[in-house]
């Protein structure tokens, strides 16, 4: 297409056209695709065979009454996924924060006791920390129900993580804004919480949001405590039962995919409200 | 008249590099100071001590009676400090407003979280600063809608909400480009004509020959001359400041 130049006022609409019509094949392009890849996926486990240069192919053939009878039964531990999920991200959001403001404190005991948490808990498995709390506890007297013992031992792990991506995104926020906040007379306490972090939350939104993804699915080793009936742990209790894991894996695969795109548009939603005065374009 | 700034025996160092040797000199109230000299002489250095952004080693300040020592300690030495800041506004090179807050927003900040004032009461100080710098129609654009002319001015209002009796401003034309260094000169010159005691580190000449009641010329670490802008910029005592001045003016023409 050429740009007419006959007035500046039409040529800067044939440009903005130009490029939205640009835009528009793009995201039109990316649905197809979409489509073609989940097509295929479909087809893989459709169960129809067929024949090409004289070689039999057979796709994969799903126990579709087992799926419609299981189905919901699976789909029940959803809302367990979830409900520990959002438990473990709220505990291991106070704890990155109290790490992080640890890590930068000038107290040593402070700073001591946010390095000696992070170092144990990231130098030990997920799994044996969640075995731990359910199991060990209870010989010293404490009794975690799994659901407790689970959102306690992944809030503790990923806290650890997570302290050093608050601590790195509280030092990415510039010298300068504490020093003009320091110049107006405001004090350190405040200095964080009004300038410093909702600057840093704003950095560390997106490595925060990817660390909560990989967690969710991480909820799914809390069946291994056999008293929580998450996504996994019912699958795979009927799976066995009807040696049918394959479709009941499958099901609660699809499941926790759903999940991760909610939660993935949830941290989109956040990172635009955050973006408050960032200049994008 | 007795001075609103003194400054007493002022020495900073850089680990080893001694950065401020032995500064003392006293401000009147109303008087425009602009600090002049080669890059590296300490003169960002030594107005930074002024609000004790950087913490000197030895000596006294006093703004307008607060006075800190750099050997006070503890909980009395934040309390003088933070008097100290409260008596001075600062201007930053690179502006330094808070990006996720509106103009506005930037310049209550103080007024509500340092005075305890009223949202209200801020904003009506707020409005009055940034028409005052002539952004009033932009107190509800964020810092990255603004040109850097436009940021610098709503920098000022920020310092001046807070109603300082001295401002600083540190090379506050130096990130501008040339056409909007005007616009922010302006609003300083107004600052001038109303009497406002200012501390200028500046390599703009125009404006210290035309505004400063008196230049300090440093040069490694040392104040050496101080003196009316006449007798320091053409009749300089020191072979240093000759040879800085020219270079200068070799560039300006």
């Amino acid at each position: 297409m050429t740009i007419s130049t006959a007035s500046n006022q039409s040529q800067a609409e044939q440009i903005r056209a130009l490029r939205r019509r640009k835009e528009r094949r793009f995201s039109l392009g990316v649905n197809l695709s979409y489509a073609v890849l989940l097509g295929l996926l479909a087809y893989a486990f459709s169960g129809i065979k067929f024949t090409l240069f004289g070689l039999q192919f057979s796709t994969i053939q799903l126990d579709t009454a087992f799926i419609a009878e299981n189905w919901y039964f699976i789909f029940n531990g959803v809302w367990l996924t979830i409900l520990l999920s959002v438990l473990s991200i709220a505990l291991a959001t106070v704890l990155s924060l109290l790490g992080a403001l640890g890590r930068l404190s000038k107290y040593p005991p402070a700073y001591a006791l946010a390095t000696f948490y992070i170092s144990l808990i990231r130098g030990t498995p997920l799994l044996l920390q969640i075995i731990f709390f359910f199991l060990a506890l209870p010989q010293l007297g404490i009794r975690l129900t799994g659901l407790w013992a689970g959102v306690l031992a992944l809030g503790l792990n990923y806290g650890a993580y997570n302290t050093e991506i608050m601590r790195a995104g509280i030092q990415a926020v510039d010298l300068g804004q504490r020093e003009a906040a320091l110049a107006i007379g405001m004090t350190q306490g405040k200095i964080m919480r009004r300038i410093v972090l909702p600057q840093a939350l704003r950095l560390v939104i997106p490595p925060i949001g990817n660390q909560f993804i990989a967690m969710l699915k991480d909820t799914s080793l809390i069946s291994v405590t056999g008293f929580v009936w998450e996504l996994l742990w019912r699958s795979q209790k009927v799976g066995r039962a009807n040696f049918r894991s394959l479709e009941a894996l499958l099901i609660a695969a699809v499941f926790y995919w759903i999940i991760t795109i909610m939660f993935s548009i949830v941290q989109a939603n956040l990172e635009e409200r955050l973006a408050r005065g960032v200049r994008t374009t | 008249m007795t001075a609103i700034v003194e400054v007493n025996g002022l020495n900073k160092y850089f680990d080893a590099l001694h950065v401020l040797k032995d500064i003392s000199f006293e401000v009147a109230p109303a008087e425009v100071i602009c600090i002049i000299g080669p890059s590296g002489s300490g003169k960002s250095t030594l107005l930074r001590c002024l609000n004790f952004l950087e913490q000197p080693d030895i000596g006294t300040i006093t703004v307008n009676g607060k006075t800190v020592k750099a050997d006070d300690t503890g909980r009395e030495r934040k309390q003088k400090i933070h008097d100290l800041r409260l008596e001075t506004g600062m201007v930053f090179q690179s502006f330094n407003l808070f990006p996720h807050m509106t103009a506005l927003g930037n310049v209550i900040e103080g007024p509500v979280t340092v005075k305890g004032m009223s949202v209200k009461e801020a904003t009506e100080i707020g409005t009055h600063f940034l028409t005052k710098v002539g952004l009033g129609h932009k107190q509800d654009s964020y810092p990255s809608r603004l040109s850097g002319g436009q940021q610098q001015r709503v920098a000022i209002a920020r310092a001046l909400a807070m109603q300082p009796k001295v401002m600083l401003f540190d090379e506050p034309t130096s990130a501008l480009d040339p056409e909007l260094i005007g616009e922010v000169l302006g609003v300083m010159q107004q600052l001038v004509e109303e009497g406002m005691t200012m501390l200028t580190v500046t390599h703009e000449m125009g404006f210290a020959r035309r505004f400063a009641h008196r230049i300090l010329f440093m040069n490694e670490g040392r104040i050496i001359e101080n003196g009316p802008p006449d007798q320091v910029f053409d009749n300089p005592s020191d072979e240093r400041t000759k040879i800085f001045l020219s270079a200068i003016s070799r560039l300006g023409e």
